[in-house]
């Protein structure tokens, strides 16, 4: 993991700079910083504690390497569903794109359990847009009266 | 030539969960391996042992460290802890009846003590859990917030 820093790596387009930098969210030149491609480690070592008793321990370098093959795993699903989508002519990736990419590459687990989420969310986003409208109408007759 | 392609507003929350429910399934599966062999940490030799033997995995394998990459001295290693273990009448004192696959579906709970028994282990900790990270993410009980 050490052994990465100075290095650009030059991979599908991309130009990641592993050297430590000043904070700042906005890729220039198309070099794009350590701490921006990478899941935030915190975060990563949270989830992981979940899944495991409470004597285990998680060494650093076990929380970074998992942490690269999350942003593997993020690049792997959406280059998938990005290539169906390019291949069917359309612009916009949807939900529905990356439930089909994790059951093609072989996480059909993680596909079912998925699709109930985004339906369910769906859901909630139709009632949130209903609420909405219903809202904006009443605001509306108002200011005609 | 690559096309730019927008992303729908779900992709977000819905990534966010599959990655989550893919840092679990790694950590978990890395887990058992370093218990298998009496460890309590949770080190990348663990999870790159996962990537090697988890067909689904196998993208990952470009980001295992290259000193790694070579597990000749590692399973040797390996192989004497187990025979230890074997001699010594080891019990694994977490998760004896979990056979090894995270995603394996338990229909219920008898059917996990069945298990446990046929196996002549205790399990302490989660008899309930039995290794599937899908038990802990119920998707019909989801509240968006």
């Amino acid at each position: 993991m050490g052994d990465n820093i100075g290095k650009v790596l030059d991979r599908e387009g991309f130009k990641y700079n592993f050297t430590a930098s000043a904070s700042g969210t906005s890729a220039q030149d198309g070099v794009i910083k350590e701490q921006d491609r990478l899941l935030p480690i915190a975060n990563v070592g949270r989830i992981m504690k979940q899944i495991l008793p409470p004597n285990a321990k998680i060494s650093k370098e076990a929380k970074e390497t998992m942490q690269e093959s999350v942003s593997e795993f993020i690049s792997f699903v959406t280059g998938e569903a990005s290539d169906k989508c390019h291949k069917e002519k359309r612009k916009t990736v949807n939900g529905d794109d990356i439930c089909w990419a994790l059951a093609t590459l072989g996480f059909d687990d993680y596909s079912e359990p998925l699709k109930r989420y985004l339906y369910k969310y769906r859901e909630m986003e139709g009632e949130r847009a209903n609420q909405n409208k219903g809202s904006n109408g009443y605001e509306n007759n108002i200011a005609n009266i | 030539m690559f096309t730019k392609q927008m992303i729908s507003s779900e992709i977000p929350m819905l990534m966010s969960k599959a990655c989550e429910i893919f840092i679990q399934e790694l950590t978990f599966r890395a887990w058992m391996h370093a218990e298998k062999n009496n460890k309590s940490i949770v080190q990348p030799c663990d999870v790159a042992k996962v990537i090697m033997q988890t067909d689904t995995m196998n993208f990952l394998t470009e980001i295992i460290p290259n000193n790694l990459g070579d597990f000749s001295v590692f399973d040797a290693k390996e192989e004497n802890i187990a025979n230890i273990a074997e001699e010594n009448e080891v019990s694994l004192s977490f998760t004896a009846g979990f056979m090894g696959n995270p995603m394996m579906k338990m229909d219920s709970e008898e059917n996990a003590g069945n298990i446990v028994e046929g196996n002549q282990a205790t399990l302490p900790y989660t008899s309930g859990f039995m290794g599937n990270p899908m038990n802990m993410m119920n998707m019909d009980n989801v509240r968006m917030k």
